[in-house]
């Protein structure tokens, strides 16, 4: 791997925090060893694995976050099959939505996550998209102040209308272009679905879970392809730094939303996209 | 609905097998790995089934 160790650590350090806060993880990936000049050969068998592994460590945090609301849903889902009925019980609510509300990120991200990304792959694109992101944000904010003023929803997640549900689980796809966090666009999906910041951020790590899960499940031969192996150390660690890392940050935020809005990722997202624009255009950035 | 569900359950998962054997594909891409694109065909197969499942009976407890 083209990598230090400590630019991998810092990499994975940076995957598992920017993957929840919404600040877009892909944007930040293209940004900062863009930034510190780090030589990164994505096409390079071992760093794919690592990148690999880190989703992996970060849906496992998340998966063990949520452990007994997981386990809930998924035995309230089971039961749900099983009677072939539907219930009011909140946690198969909650896991229906969570599933029609996976769906199509899944259908767009499998047919058109290689094609955008070599569409949008430059540091320029993800610093313009970065301060698109800001602005999403500032404009959910906005929205939602104008229709509930300083009041707070008391809507929760298994009272969302199922269309809804989907469509917040749509806005994720938006993601896949670099600079547009996963979770910022759902959980101003969220509010505009009349969830309140704290419900919304919970949609939106609890939704988090299929998505990264899936997306690493699906890409694990890449840890056994040829070449791989050279960079097992610090697929391993970089695991597990992502993974701690990724379990803090939802700490934190779970706690954040309960009182506060994405106003300050906002004016971060906004001023470093705008940045990272201008160098990537004047070509300081490539 | 019942039968549209088992229809369409029926559809997606020959598709996988199809996307599987490389003799359709969702993406002009070749980058896009086929079984990719049959694991969430059949993905979608599953959840069609789920579907006609509860057409059996659709009274909420």
């Amino acid at each position: 791997m083209t990598l230090s160790f400590a630019q991998s650590m810092a990499l994975a350090l940076l995957q598992g925090v920017s993957e929840l806060f919404p600040v877009s993880s892909l944007g930040h990936s293209i940004l900062v060893p863009a930034l510190a000049r780090w030589r990164v050969d994505r096409s390079d068998p071992s760093f794919l694995a690592f990148v690999v592994a880190l989703h992996l460590g970060t849906a496992i945090a998340l998966v063990l976050f949520y452990r007994n609301e997981w386990w809930r849903i998924i035995s309230a889902l089971w039961r749900s099959i099983v009677r072939g009925r539907l219930s009011n019980e909140r946690d198969e609510s909650v896991g229906w939505r969570l599933v029609v509300a996976t769906v199509p990120v899944g259908i767009i991200g499998v047919i058109a996550e290689k094609p955008v990304r070599m569409l949008f792959g430059s540091a320029e694109a993800a610093g313009g998209f970065l301060a698109i992101n800001g602005l999403v944000m500032f404009l959910g904010e906005y929205l939602r102040r104008r229709q509930y003023g300083a009041e707070r929803s008391s809507r929760t997640i298994a009272q969302m209308p199922y269309l809804q549900s989907v469509a917040v689980g749509f806005s994720q796809a938006f993601a896949l272009l670099p600079g547009i966090s996963r979770s910022g666009a759902s959980i101003v999906g969220g509010l505009l679905c009349d969830l309140d910041h704290s419900e919304a951020a919970h949609y939106s790590f609890l939704l988090a879970t299929p998505v990264i899960g899936a997306a690493a499940l699906l890409e694990i031969p890449r840890l056994f392809a040829p070449g791989a192996h050279v960079a097992a150390v610090e697929a391993t660690a970089g695991a597990i730094v992502a993974g701690i890392a990724a379990y803090l940050s939802v700490a934190f935020l779970t706690r954040y939303f309960k009182t506060k809005d994405l106003g300050p990722f906002g004016w971060y997202c906004l001023i470093f996209g705008a940045i990272c624009f201008v160098l990537a255009r004047i070509g300081v950035l490539s | 609905m019942k039968a549209l569900a088992l229809l369409l359950a029926l559809a997606f998962f020959v598709a996988g097998i199809l996307t599987a054997l490389g003799t359709i594909s969702l993406t002009h891409s070749h980058d896009v790995h086929h079984w990719k694109q049959t694991i969430l065909l059949w993905i979608l197969a599953l959840l069609s089934l789920i579907w006609a499942r509860f057409q059996q009976s659709p009274r909420r407890v």
